[in-house]
């Protein structure tokens, strides 16, 4: 997958990740027109399974946007970023990590489709990129790893961000298998890899090649809200962190909204038999008590400040001090989904003034 | 390992927690063919006076009566296990600690009240006996109740399910009724009943109990914010886990919310 530092002139502080010549060489920019998306889209969900955001469903009891496989181009919606994230389908409530009978390992089989994720906004494919670190390089996770390689990353740009998106503040890099840009009447569309290159050939009918149709303003977006700084590396001890804990309700929606966040819980479930079961793998969060509990009833993190503030240095100190790569994409979904709407950014703003 | 005497019994209820243990059609079977069944009155007709290794209790304990039969159960039992939103927390026959008496005058002209009267505060069994475990909810789950019985089995601790409902309903993808301005008590409510509620459009009224780790403080805050009073909320809180919350806040002002 192709990388590159998108902001390094405004950011002096951004380094440049992985930037590699043989790749610069492989971005292609193309133009699709917009009277022909819907015809695309058709005809790609007949090859592939087709997930891309929709408004929200009465059936959910749900009008916030999610992502959901869909059968017609009809039902994409792009007015807003998503309030779920793409997460879901990677990393599942429940996984059966593997079945056992006895003494015998039953590895689950899988039927896994390829399956094109249309829409991803850059604070969603720099998450992707995030959970990559976690389950391919450092760790590779079978399970995760089958339903990347059978993804198809397409990401849509935003030209402006919601109320809660500061993703410009964020290092953010570019990290997708094709980025769709809105220029009026057409799609400008740019690859970042060999995968994107050949998907662009595969429907070569739709896409005309246009070799300067994204500008660096095309690349640029407006965000009202900003994180002066991230970082709080001495500010542990800073009172400021309870205006934020006081009042959280530990309902871990900012964990499971996240796009970054991967922590998870394992547990076993015999048959009746007692003999054969499985292992099955939930998503955590670090906002719950359950989450530090140990052997013995011991909890780590009992205060909900300590949770609090675990949270924001993983998701702005920790990661970055192991991987080199701020882990946080700015994407505001942690506020807006709060329900008390903690916003941690303006807490620090405000430590730091 | 001889399969262990297990009884199934009621108090004051609705019976819906002992229909969950049923619910469990696909493998309720293979559930029976590891327990020894002593009693069920819903599935057979025996009486059992004997020991048991584990006794499910379900309902509230609203008079003497129940009093009584939940004391000799006790006795009789190795674990005792409180089966439901009744038993582990008093549930609605508990709100007739709530309200008003003089609301409930034209009871006395019910034949039902001189029953009642020897008792005026039903309350959860564990006030009256020792609880080894409880499946909470309203009614509780039936996966809870299947993975109860098989820890036993394995001679493991049953551990319930302690995270906020909140976990499941938003791995569920829910839209959120606080937001919506409801007052939902998933926050503060001890989850694992798949969010059955939330999910499908209804306020969440906490019947599996409050989470170790709830913040009411926060809770109370959050939803005054959004224009609930003290008194809408202390209401919709007493109907299934009352007791235990009344517990959780003695020494604030709660008590004296009307
Ligand atoms: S955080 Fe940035 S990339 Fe994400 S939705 Fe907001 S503006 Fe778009
Ligand atoms: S520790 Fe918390 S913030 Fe970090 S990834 Fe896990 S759930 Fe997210
Ligand atoms: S921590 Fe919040 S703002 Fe940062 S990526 Fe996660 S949800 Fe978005
Ligand atoms: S979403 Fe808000 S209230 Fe819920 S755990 Fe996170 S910070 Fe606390
Ligand atoms: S609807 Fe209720 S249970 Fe669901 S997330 Fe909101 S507060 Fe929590």
């Amino acid at each position: 997958m192709f990388v590159r530092c998108l902001y390094s002139t405004e950011q002096t502080k951004t380094k440049c990740l992985k930037i590699n010549a043989v790749q610069q060489k492989l971005m292609q920019q193309f133009l699709l027109k917009k009277g022909d998306f819907s015809k695309f889209v058709n005809t790609a969900i007949k090859d592939s399974d087709f997930v891309a955001p929709v408004e929200g469903s009465r059936e959910k009891q749900n009008t916030r946007p999610f992502f959901r496989e869909i059968s017609s181009a009809d039902e994409i919606y792009l007015g807003r970023k998503s309030y779920y994230t793409v997460k879901g389908f990677f990393f599942r409530e429940n996984e059966k990590i593997f079945g056992f009978n006895g003494n015998k390992i039953i590895n689950p089989e899988s039927e896994l489709k390829d399956t094109i994720y249309f829409g991803l906004r850059r604070c969603d494919l720099n998450g992707i990129y995030h959970q990559d670190i976690v389950f391919l390089d450092e760790n590779e996770d079978p399970f995760y790893k089958a339903r990347r390689d059978a993804s198809l990353l397409i990401g849509y740009h935003c030209r402006e961000g919601d109320d809660y998106c500061f993703c410009n503040s964020m290092e953010l890099v570019d990290f997708f298998d094709l980025m769709f840009y809105d220029k009026g009447e057409n799609y400008a569309v740019e690859t970042g890899s060999e995968k994107g290159n050949s998907f662009v050939k595969k429907y070569s009918k739709f896409f005309t090649k246009a070799d300067n149709a994204v500008s660096d303003e095309d690349r640029k977006t407006v965000n009202r809200k900003k994180l002066n700084t991230a970082d709080i590396k001495d500010d542990y001890d800073n009172d400021d962190w309870k205006k934020g804990s006081d009042i959280c309700v530990s309902c871990g929606a900012c964990n499971f909204l996240c796009m970054n966040c991967h922590c998870f819980d394992f547990e076993d479930d015999v048959e009746f038999d007692l003999k054969a079961g499985s292992r099955i793998r939930k998503p955590a969060s670090c906002q719950l008590r359950s989450f530090t509990r140990v052997a013995g009833n011991h909890v780590f993190r009992n205060e909900r400040n300590a949770r609090f503030k675990h949270r924001i240095y993983h998701q702005l100190q920790y990661f970055r001090e192991r991987h080199n790569v701020q882990f946080c994409t700015g994407c505001g979904r942690c506020i807006e989904g709060c329900p008390v709407r903690i916003d941690w950014v303006e807490i620090i703003n405000e430590m730091k003034k | 390992m001889p399969k262990p005497k297990v009884g199934f019994y009621d108090l004051t209820g609705c019976q819906g927690c002992l229909l969950s243990v049923i619910f469990n059609e696909n493998e309720i079977l293979d559930m029976l063919s590891k327990i020894d069944v002593k009693e069920f009155r819903f599935i057979m007709d025996e009486k059992y006076s004997g020991k048991l290794d584990v006794c499910f209790v379900e309902g509230t304990v609203v008079n003497k009566e129940d009093e009584k039969v939940l004391g000799k159960l006790r006795e009789r039992s190795k674990i005792l296990v409180a089966l439901g939103a009744c038993a582990c927390h008093g549930n609605i026959p508990a709100l007739r600690n709530f309200a008003d008496e003089k609301k409930l005058d034209y009871l006395k002209y019910e034949k039902k009240h001189e029953q009642m009267q020897d008792m005026e505060k039903p309350m959860p069994i564990a006030k009256f006996v020792n609880v080894d475990y409880s499946i909470p909810g309203c009614p509780p789950d039936r996966d809870e109740i299947k993975k109860f019985i098989k820890e036993i089995l394995l001679g493991k601790e049953f551990r319930n399910y302690s995270d906020p409902v909140c976990r499941e309903c938003r791995l569920f993808e829910n839209g959120c009724l606080i937001d919506d301005g409801q007052i939902c008590l998933g926050p503060l409510t001890k989850g694992g009943c798949h969010a059955v509620c939330t999910t499908n459009g209804f306020k969440c009224y906490g019947c599996r109990g409050v989470t170790d780790d709830a913040n009411f403080e926060g809770y109370f805050r959050l939803l005054e914010e959004k224009g609930k009073t003290d008194v809408q909320i202390k209401k919709h809180m007493e109907t299934f886990a009352g007791i235990e919350i009344n517990e959780k806040l003695k020494d604030t002002e709660w008590q004296q919310l009307h």
